[in-house]
């Protein structure tokens, strides 16, 4: 299939950041920012801590103005899935309408140990927005607790938002590039898992059977079952495919639903994969992408040992 | 030795088929069982933890599984029924073979034939070997001219055991395929139809892509070849992305006077398929599964599974009949024989039949 990318530069992903000097600074610009592209008459989508959001509707109402889904839980801080659904929910925003703008704040709950997840959120943000015609504003403070924070903004962004106006960012840099060498963290760690698998190529239905077995007792309905085996598979094909022939997967059935991780030994070509839809004719990389849209997260780090998959998914 | 395929058995034979993985068992089961029912035969299943996999494949063959259920021409013998036999005397064994039949004809039904999964006689649970059991059924096949199909597949036989019945039986059926690595088996179904059955994922993907090449080529060459390629899915449980990936691209490089068909697609295939573009190819077409393969009348529960396990196991326990006297006396365990003798009075099988549906129409293609 031979498909070109129509999506002129200009309609493309614009990301900015603005930075502010404290919580209530952050507040009020992101209220003046409501405020204009609401007069303006644009779509707006915001991602800012919870007294901003409140501060934001109290001052434009509803109208017009979405929330983003909050990144998945304090713990579980996962820059790569929070982009990933971002640029879902974004995705069917943009379809009906011209464009839209985001509004994204720093919240400092969302730190973990040292603000690594905002690197990777903006980061992620710059692959899977890409082709979306969205003006994407986040505000970071200027002195934040970790440095980490304050270096990823000044790196992510390629443009700088001061006085109303964009300029071009010097330090800006593509996403490879901020992530490499980068060891991204690893999720929070868990207890021991309920199931632990080695396996190769030729043991993929068995992996494929452990998940089947498992889904239903966690309340999964046949047809979601059927996803999450289709996206456990393609994580697990993934690792034996590219990675080492051999590969272990871990099971975890939780209240919360499946928990899975997948270890290889091999390393990724590619730090954030799954976050865009391949283009067509590219056989390869569309089994994570679908896996990223089945599943509530899909975490992918690397370390000496090898690449790392987890992978959460609800009933 | 003989080429014949499993649904072209006919009355008086009596032959072995070892299936080289669980896709081809369930197609052989399926086979023979489906031939006997378009002849108008009366058709047993003895079951031992198979039959459901049995039904789906039906199902998925589109006989109208149900529907002979319920007029009892299609009959499954429950699990204990199967290993009792093989805990009695080979006599009683006889006599309840006799009855199977005789009460077949008795009722209507052209033939009879029977197979099933009957791996618990191959350790000889009564000390007397299988081939003594073999032996009396073929004596039974001969005097009765009805027809046995004898499955020896490796999941339930040892080798020792599956060449020691092989030795016995004057007739092996084969039913090679084009490509069986026991998760994924194909079938050449005519010169530009295929069947997939079981799973297609990272170990067998490039079986896939060689597999419509090559019978896009063997349309291309005859003339008069249809321009469809036809794949049927019906029996397809996993398809990976990167499969779904292919046929799509497969599709794409069609010359424009072919179309790639995928008949009887499951849903959970089909929701891959979705996600990987096969709306948007417009050499693909993609036909869903005309009822889902999932839902089948289970001989053990279901709002149905009471009625059609009386049916299947046809218990006489309750009331008269002729179940004390002759043949059924001796018969080897449980309910199993009795069930059948009671199949020789015509009024106590319309007692077993509560509806009034057509009974004796032979099966035809495609369910209700």
């Amino acid at each position: 299939m031979k498909v070109e990318s129509r999506v002129p530069a200009h309609t493309r992903l614009r990301h900015a950041v603005e930075f502010h000097d404290g919580p209530a600074d952050q507040l009020a610009r992101a209220v003046a920012f409501a405020r204009a592209t609401v007069r303006r008459g644009e779509q707006l989508a915001v991602a800012v801590p919870p007294l901003v959001e409140k501060a934001v509707f109290d001052a434009v109402g509803h109208a017009g103005v979405v929330a983003l889904t909050a990144p998945y839980g304090a713990s579980g801080g996962s820059g790569q899935t929070t982009a990933a659904s971002w640029a879902r929910e974004l995705r069917s925003l943009v379809q009906s309408d011209a464009g839209a703008t985001v509004l994204c704040g720093h919240d400092p709950a969302h730190d973990g140990v040292d603000g690594g997840y905002w690197t990777e959120l903006d980061a992620a943000l710059n692959v899977s927005l890409a082709d979306l015609p969205v003006e994407l504003v986040c505000l970071y403070p200027a002195w934040p607790l970790h440095l980490e924070v304050l270096e990823g903004a000044r790196a992510n962004h390629p443009y700088v938002r001061a006085e109303g106006a964009l300029t071009a960012n010097p330090e800006h840099r593509c996403p490879l590039e901020v992530l490499r060498g980068r060891e991204r963290a690893a999720p929070l760690v868990l207890g021991p898992p309920d199931v632990t698998y080695r396996y190769n190529s030729w043991q993929l239905h068995e992996v494929r059977r452990m998940v089947a077995r498992l889904a239903p007792a966690l309340g999964f309905d046949p047809v979601r079952s059927e996803d999450l085996v289709l996206a456990v598979n393609e994580i697990a094909t993934n690792a034996v495919e590219h990675g080492a022939p051999q590969a272990e997967i871990q099971l975890w059935a939780t209240a919360g639903g499946l928990v899975c991780e997948v270890h290889d030994t091999g390393e990724l070509d590619e730090p954030l994969p799954g976050l865009t839809a391949p283009h067509p004719a590219e056989p390869r990389g569309r089994g994570v992408w679908i896996a990223r849209q089945l599943c509530d997260l899909l975490h992918v780090w690397q370390d000496p040992g090898g690449t790392h998959v987890r992978l959460h998914a609800t009933p | 030795m003989s080429v014949r395929a499993a649904e072209d058995l006919a009355s008086g034979d009596h032959a072995c088929a070892v299936p080289v993985s669980d896709e081809q068992l369930w197609e052989l089961t399926a086979q023979f069982l489906s031939g006997g029912l378009r002849r108008n035969e009366k058709v047993v299943y003895f079951d031992d933890g198979t039959s459901e996999r049995v039904l789906e494949r039906l199902t998925e063959d589109r006989v109208p599984v149900a529907a002979t259920l319920r007029s009892g021409q299609l009959q499954v013998v429950p699990a204990d029924v199967t290993r009792g036999a093989f805990r009695s005397p080979v006599a009683d064994v006889r006599a309840l073979l006799h009855s199977y039949v005789d009460g077949s004809v008795a009722q209507g039904w052209s033939g009879f034939r029977m197979t099933g999964q009957m791996s618990y006689g191959a350790d000889a649970p009564a000390g007397i070997p299988m081939t003594t059991y073999d032996a009396a059924l073929d004596d039974v096949v001969r005097e009765r001219r009805f027809a046995a199909l004898c499955l020896y597949d490796h999941g339930h036989y040892s080798q020792d055991q599956i060449e020691r019945m092989r030795a016995a039986h004057r007739e092996e059926l084969s039913a090679p395929a084009a490509y069986d690595d026991g998760l994924l088996r194909i079938t050449q179904t005519g010169v530009t139809a295929v069947r997939l059955a079981g799973e297609a994922d990272h170990s067998n993907r490039p079986v896939i892509h060689k597999l419509i090449t090559d019978t896009l080529d063997r349309a291309l060459r005859s003339a008069d070849a249809p321009t469809d390629i036809e794949l049927n899915l019906a029996s397809l449980r996993f398809l990976d992305v990167a499969g779904a990936v292919a046929l799509v691209h497969a599709a794409e490089e069609f010359p424009s006077s072919h179309r790639l068909v995928l008949g009887d697609v499951r849903p959970a295939v089909q929701r891959v398929l979705d996600r990987c573009g096969a709306p948007f190819a417009t050499q693909l077409v993609v036909r869903e599964a005309r009822q889902p393969p999932t839902r089948l009348p289970e001989p053990a529960d279901g709002p149905h599974g009471a009625r059609e396990r009386r049916l299947a196991a046809a218990d006489p326990a309750p009331g008269p009949g002729p179940g004390g006297t002759g043949p059924h006396g001796a018969g080897p365990h449980g309910a199993g024989p009795h069930g059948a003798g009671r199949d020789d009075t015509p009024e106590d099988r319309s007692a077993d039949v509560p509806d009034d549906g057509p009974r004796r129409e032979p099966a035809t293609e495609g369910a209700p």
